[in-house]
């Protein structure tokens, strides 16, 4: 099973690690579809059916806690899985996300395994790849 | 922070640092981030080219004529991004800091530290960055 991802960063480099390390994990990925920030994505979002959306919070226009307001007030994305991706790791800044309704939390800097672990707990096994043979060395 | 100025280059980078003495060092651009929480401050990181450039072929997988000037603004004011918040959660994971954007310039401004500024500064075999770590005083 394939899924359609949503990755939202303000930094074209990070998106592009974030969709590497995922496709490196072993996931299968249809679609990828990127956004700068929470404006971007919400617009991004009238046009696409996702299955999870990974973002960063710290963003211009609208930043990945506004993001996560947004998608709760909309009855037609408030279940799509949201695992941010940031630098900013405080115990209350997470606690805020998971209220928030975000499902994983994933610490800048991060290694191909700790995104693994996530994309596993969020989206689940069935999603990863049969044949993983090269997939367990993480040079990227 | 040295301990995440390592950690960020390591995980993230592929670059190993190493302590530097020598404060001589000429550099080609630099990264900024200020934070406000219950310390308050900017961290300044100081990139020679040669180091920006491994940065993102080793970051993106990409050939050195592929490399812009966007891709080493981008790589550089992420590497501040995360030493910053990196740093700032080591010091104390209980409180909240707000970051701002991070600032990017093709050149290096003053490089003389305030008074409440210190320096340091590291080598790798792909090249040197030098870090200025500027607090401003509780809030």
């Amino acid at each position: 099973m394939s899924f359609n991802v949503l990755i939202v960063d303000d930094s074209n480099s990070m998106r592009a690690v974030i969709k590497k390390v995922i496709s490196i994990s072993g996931f299968k990925m249809d679609q990828c579809i990127e956004a700068g920030n929470g404006k971007e994505a919400l617009k991004a979002l009238t046009d696409n059916w996702v299955d999870v959306i990974i973002s960063d919070i710290n963003m211009p226009e609208m930043n990945g806690f506004e993001l996560l307001k947004s998608l709760k007030d909309d009855d037609l994305l408030k279940n799509i899985p949201v695992i941010l991706i940031s630098t900013e790791s405080s115990k209350e800044r997470m606690q805020d996300a998971f209220n928030l309704g975000a499902k994983g939390f994933i610490k800048k800097p991060f290694t191909p395994e700790a995104v693994k672990k996530i994309l596993y707990e969020v989206i689940g096994a069935s999603n990863e790849k049969e044949d993983r043979g090269d997939n367990e060395v993480f040079d990227f | 922070m040295r301990f995440s100025i390592f950690e960020v280059f390591e995980k993230m980078f592929y670059i190993f640092l190493e302590p530097l003495d020598d404060e001589s060092t000429e550099y080609d651009m630099e990264a900024a981030i200020r934070f406000e929480g219950f310390l308050s401050g900017k961290i300044r990181i100081l990139f020679s080219m040669d180091i920006a450039k491994t940065m993102i072929q080793n970051m993106l997988g990409l050939k050195e004529d592929e490399i812009t000037t966007q891709r080493m603004e981008d790589c550089s004011k992420e590497a501040v991004n995360m030493i910053c918040g990196n740093f700032l959660g080591k010091l104390d994971s209980t409180k909240v800091f707000n970051l701002t954007m991070p600032s990017f310039r093709m050149e290096t401004a003053s490089i003389e530290p305030g008074k409440n500024a210190c320096r340091m500064n590291f080598d790798s075999d792909e090249g040197k960055i030098g870090v200025i770590f500027d607090a401003d005083g509780r809030v």
